[in-house]
């Protein structure tokens, strides 16, 4: 969207009468855009939502009225958190008046329609959304700056401390992933230890802490390559106390959840679930949690890398040795955790530790930090969804192929320009499985034959082929359907639709008939010729 | 005639429709395409089929309605407001009675607006 451009208005409503009076109205500051209906209104959303910077609609309106569209809208929240709508009606009873308000609408212009009032109050609900936008993204990329200027500082001080030990910088970064998958692992298994994203990301910062007491050891006891003795043992242990003490000693901020989970995690992340561990010997969850966590990375990390004092185990042996109970005990539900990251675990230690955590993560935690804002998908997401549509479109106009893509809800097909040419369709077809024009192309059984397949495709990468005849201008025409499901991403993998690319394979088609005419003439040739060979020789 | 002129015929409200619109030459524009719009042509449309199509009609005399509000026509407002209450759960026995209405005063602005426009 360029900055210099009129911002875009959607107006609603049956009458062109009334349409016309806004234009008139709005036109000089405002590129309009007009919908007779709720439906038309629907389409232009879903087409250019995020482009729109407001709505004017009316309520009263033939087939889909304006409370649907408002309910439709609601439905997909992101519609009537990033487009501001005013309800423009002569209805203006209360309950009108609630019901529109409940629905998230912004404002309520009544007739007779006054000049200045509506380009007033136009204007404030532009500016209103505008300013709100700006500041969930200010925000957005704050707490995104933070964290990474946090996470890096901390690296910093962990390698500092990892340098004595001789022990590669890859530790500390593996500890911090390790930690941050088991917690979302766990989170998701219980709320018990009530943990925001906000806590975790603090927790995967803390634990870059976890061995900063070993500053106070002897470099011949860190770095001794053999079997520590008794006593050596007994100093080594003193590093958790040591940092532990170390943390508490900082004058301030010792009411901050960063550095009591620190303190938590140095102290006592050599603790066991039974109560054989150190310091303090506590018990289950006794051991705070965050402690527990880091404990179990710590070990894991320690068998799978090379230590002075031994080699690196596999990722399988590793895990073999702490399920079966040959590294400590710990608490039964992080070994569910540790055994269903396994993989992921095995993959993510090693790669790049902050791009590790994704953009979501930030997300997740404006939103749960600052409530209402969340939801408005920012700017610089929606400006990276316009830059992929484009993408697309322009990839889609270099073939000669039809491009389509559907979806579930809304029940919609969308097909790109070559098929507008082609086989005569419109571009978008809601219902499709009920449109005519779509049904004189492609047959219905073939259709519906077409969506079984996708639907019975459990593999998001698995590609359906399906060659039909089509009906292109009156005549019969071979085509290959290749296409794949789209599938929910948040873990119920439910069909939500399909994109896929009809080819013209008539001429391939006909030279397979003709070489298949031509074999059956050749076999038919063939056996006739066997036959009367076979006659000749038997008689 | 002029534009007030016109207002005084059909019994409309000249200064709060300048207060509103601004220009007369807005004013105008809009009366002479009042001529032109569907509303009152679908209400009575359906309104003649007899019940089998009260909801198009609720439909048509509500957007007539509408319009004649912006428009400052306020004796048609008036009678159009009527006939959509009339309407709008369905055929009160009234509705006969409130539709007459709407004809009369519909046909008079519209006699007056033509007036207007012939006027230059």
């Amino acid at each position: 969207m360029s900055e210099n451009s009129k911002p875009k208005v959607l107006i609603v409503d049956d009458s062109e009468i009334n349409r016309s009076l806004l234009i008139d109205m709005l036109g000089e500051q405002y590129e309009i855009i007009e919908a007779r209906d709720g439906e038309q209104a629907m389409d232009l959303i879903w087409r250019m939502g995020h482009e729109l910077a407001i709505m004017l609609l009316d309520i009263v309106m033939p087939g889909v009225d304006g409370f649907a569209v408002l309910e439709e809208m609601n439905r997909n929240s992101w519609m009537i958190n990033s487009i501001p709508v005013i309800v423009i009606s002569s209805e203006a009873g209360s309950n009108i008046l609630n019901r529109a308000f409940e629905l998230g609408v912004v404002d309520f212009i009544s007739r007779p329609f006054n000049f200045l009032i509506v380009q007033k109050r136009v204007k404030n609900a532009i500016m209103l959304y505008v300013k709100q936008k700006k500041l969930s993204s200010i925000v957005e990329s704050e707490i995104y700056e933070n964290e990474k200027r946090s996470s890096l500082l901390i690296m910093v001080l962990s390698h500092v401390v990892e340098f004595r030990n001789k022990e590669s910088g890859l530790h500390v970064m593996n500890i911090n992933t390790a930690t941050r998958m088991l917690l979302k692992c766990l989170v998701k298994k219980t709320k018990k230890y009530a943990l925001t994203s906000s806590d975790i990301s603090a927790i995967a910062m803390a634990s870059s802490l976890h061995d900063i007491g070993k500053i106070s050891i002897p470099a011949e006891i860190l770095n001794k390559p053999g079997r520590l003795t008794k006593e050596e043992f007994e100093v080594m242990k003193t590093h958790t106390e040591a940092g532990a003490f170390m943390l508490e000693d900082i004058p301030f901020g010792q009411d901050d959840y960063l550095l009591k989970t620190a303190y938590q995690i140095c102290r006592w992340h050599h603790e066991r679930y039974d109560g054989r561990g150190y310091p303090d010997g506590l018990i289950g969850d006794a051991i705070p949690i965050a402690a527990q966590v880091v404990g179990l990375a710590d070990v894991y990390d320690a068998l799978t890398s090379e230590r002075v004092y031994k080699p690196a185990f596999a990722h399988d042996e590793a895990m073999r040795m702490i399920l079966q109970g040959e590294c400590g005990v710990f608490n039964p539900l992080l070994l569910e955790c540790l055994k269903e990251s396994e993989l992921d675990l095995e993959k993510a230690l090693k790669k790049d530790f902050f791009e590790n955590r994704v953009q979501s993560d930030v997300h997740k935690i404006t939103e749960e930090r600052y409530g209402n804002i969340d939801n408005i998908a920012s700017m610089r997401t929606l400006k990276l969804l316009e830059y992929e549509r484009n993408k697309a479109r322009f990839y889609a106009s270099l073939s000669e192929d039809v491009f389509f893509d559907y979806s579930v809800n809304p029940d919609l097909l969308t097909i790109t320009g070559q098929g507008l040419k082609r086989f005569k369709v419109p571009e978008t077809m809601y219902y499709p499985i009920r449109n005519e024009k779509l049904l004189s192309v492609i047959r219905k059984e073939d259709l519906e034959a077409l969506a079984e397949k996708l639907k019975s495709a459990k593999d998001e990468d698995m590609r359906i082929r399906c060659d039909v005849e089509l009906m292109v201008d009156g005549k019969p025409e071979w085509n290959r359907i290749v296409a794949r499901p789209v599938r929910a991403s948040d873990g119920s993998h439910e069909f939500r639709g399909a994109i896929g690319v009809v080819s013209n394979i008539q001429k391939d088609y006909m030279k397979i008939l003709e070489m298949e005419e031509r074999a059956r003439k050749n076999l038919a040739g063939h056996e006739a010729y066997l036959a009367t060979d076979i006659e000749t020789r038997l008689y | 005639m002029t534009v007030e002129e016109c207002y005084r015929a059909f019994g409309g409200d000249y200064e709060g429709t300048i207060d509103r619109l601004v220009t007369e030459e807005l004013v105008t524009k809009y009366l002479i395409r009042f001529l032109n719009d569907p509303s009152y042509g679908s209400l009575v449309d359906a309104f003649s089929a007899g019940g089998s199509k009260d909801r198009e009609a609720f439909q048509a005399v509500h957007t007539l309605k509408g319009l004649s509000l912006n428009l400052g026509m306020t004796q048609l407002t008036k009678s159009a407001a009527a006939l959509t209450e009339a309407l709008r759960f369905g055929r009160k026995p009234e509705a006969e009675a409130c539709f007459a209405q709407v004809k009369l005063d519909y046909n008079m602005t519209a006699e007056a607006i033509r007036r207007l426009a012939e006027a230059g």
